[in-house]
């Protein structure tokens, strides 16, 4: 990156490594440009309007309700079925058929039961395999528990919480008393202010996926870490290490399950079963070492194991059969 | 699109999936109600043109070509539709600079965050020089830092060419920046 030429604001723009250093998400980034900047004074105006165009402005969101445009949703349902009435439209006979994987996307989250434990003053919230569960906070942050997790925290302060499993929250902001909230699992705290992100502490280790706002890491270790809107962060205390860290990450493959689905894009099928397991609490055995490496793409659904395996079974040509706890693989 | 593959839900849409629509339609409308309301500054005007322009898209979707992507579609036609709809009651015979003086975008105050990593733009009157610039440049000025749009899709959603659109959002910030280093050598 050393020997590139920068004259234009262009030239800034389009440059990665700047982009990182402007959003310091990179440290090794921020270094160079330091140092850059240092070495080239007279280029000082030209990197700061570079740095203004590329963080611009930030906006509140001040937008209808919630409520609002559920009614405005269903006025217009209405209308569309009304007129469906007066003109059917004819699906074609393999309607089902070309909507495939699509469709069992789009299955809805079915929300189950929960157990409340009231100890003392601690509250927890618990799920089974193949549930997942939406919950609102006191102070008014959503809470999405994904299947076989668990989280709870002290009644006099729902703004810090403890987590085991995966859950994607949605924090309000406290504009008034810009309180903060936390996240605290086995290897790290995540410290926010009004932001929406998700925690997953499966297999021995924390990964912090953050959708929008900005949150901040502190690992076992004591490091802390900037996260900014699309980074993914895997950490392990035990191993004391980063076991991934990416960049940019699209959101739907960390938060798709809050919607009731999982979505894989070319992934190898015995990672997929990976996530299967973990959702439904099952085992996964392969009979062929082919049907392993399979690659799968599209979306399964979390809440209902029978269409989940259906949707698999239909996109990679597998047979898969359920023997008490574990799910049996093999090559159609 | 936030959770789901815009792509999937293309697909689902375009063989008349009412589930698809309504994902569609609740991850859109408080975007497009926004910047409807940006150009409008009427609500009932806001819903009502939402309404139609919704109706419009699924009424017509077995013509939508696959798109990679819904969000600049969506801005640019719902765009179109309400400077269509203005133009209309305003009664005014349409000519080719009409949208240019319809969309005159307004900042408050309130909307702007204060805690900026920018130091150039942690001024409080930052609306007022925002309000200020010419329209052109507040209209690509919401649309990238308010919607969140890339440059390219602004560039289809203003009908200009890229280059030019790239450059309305420098030229913005640049006159900004001009701005607020003049009220500071005021204020010093």
């Amino acid at each position: 990156m050393a020997k590139k030429k920068y004259n234009t604001i262009e030239d800034f723009l389009v440059d990665e490594s700047f982009n990182n250093w402007v959003k310091a998400t990179r440290l090794a980034d921020v270094d160079f440009w330091e140092e850059w900047i240092a070495y080239n004074p007279h280029k000082k105006d030209l990197v700061y309007e570079a740095k203004d165009i590329i963080i611009g402005f930030e906006f509140k969101h001040i937008g209808p309700s919630k409520e609002k445009i559920d009614t405005a949703w269903s006025l217009l349902e209405n209308k569309i079925n009304a007129k469906n009435l007066e003109k059917p439209i004819k699906k074609s006979p393999n309607y089902f058929k070309r909507l495939g994987i699509a469709a069992s996307i789009l299955l809805l989250v079915s929300i189950g039961g929960y157990t409340l434990n009231k100890s003392p003053k601690k509250i927890t919230h618990k799920t089974a395999y193949g549930e997942v569960l939406n919950l609102k906070l006191m102070d008014g942050s959503l809470v999405t528990l994904n299947s076989n997790s668990t989280i709870y925290y002290y009644e006099n302060n729902n703004r810090k919480v403890w987590l085991k499993g995966e859950a994607f929250f949605e924090v309000d902001k406290k504009i008034t008393t810009n309180a903060k909230f936390w996240v605290l699992t086995d290897d790290l705290t995540v410290e926010v202010y009004g932001t929406s992100f998700n925690v997953d502490t499966k297999h021995q280790k924390t990964g912090v996926f953050l959708e929008e706002g900005k949150v901040w890491l502190e690992l076992k270790n004591g490091s802390t870490q900037k996260m900014v809107p699309g980074n993914f962060i895997s950490y392990s205390s035990v191993d004391d290490a980063i076991i991934e860290q990416k960049e940019k990450v699209a959101s739907r493959f960390k938060t798709s399950w809050k919607d009731g689905a999982i979505i894989f894009e070319n992934l190898p099928l015995i990672e997929a079963m990976q996530k299967i397991e973990d959702t439904y609490g099952l085992t996964a055995i392969f009979k062929d070492e082919a049907s392993k490496t399979t690659l799968i793409t599209g979306g399964v659904p979390i809440t209902n194991l029978s269409i989940c395996l259906k949707a698999i079974e239909k996109s990679v040509n597998v047979k898969i059969s359920r023997l008490n706890d574990q799910l049996i693989i093999q090559k159609k | 699109m936030k959770n789901l593959s815009d792509e999937y839900v293309w697909k689902a849409l375009k063989e008349g999936d009412l589930k698809a629509f309504s994902i569609l339609y609740k991850t859109y409308y408080p975007r497009l109600y926004n910047y409807g309301l940006k150009i409008s500054r009427k609500v009932p005007l806001t819903e009502d043109s939402l309404q139609d322009f919704f109706l419009y898209v699924y009424e017509h979707r077995e013509n939508l070509s696959d798109l990679d992507t819904i969000a600049p579609y969506l801005f640019s036609s719902y765009r179109r539709h309400l400077i269509r709809v203005l133009k209309k009651k305003s009664k005014i015979v349409s000519f080719d600079e009409m949208d240019v003086k319809i969309i005159d975008i307004q900042f408050s105050p309130e909307e702007i965050m204060t805690h900026q990593e920018s130091e150039t733009f942690k001024n409080k009157n930052i609306s007022t020089l925002l309000n200020k610039l010419p329209k052109r440049q507040k209209e690509a000025i919401y649309l990238k830092y308010y919607s969140g749009l890339n440059t390219n899709d602004i560039a289809n959603i203003m009908e200009l060419n890229y280059q030019s659109a790239a450059n309305t959002i420098h030229k913005a910030i640049k006159n900004l920046r001009e701005e607020v280093s003049i009220l500071q050598l005021i204020n010093s």
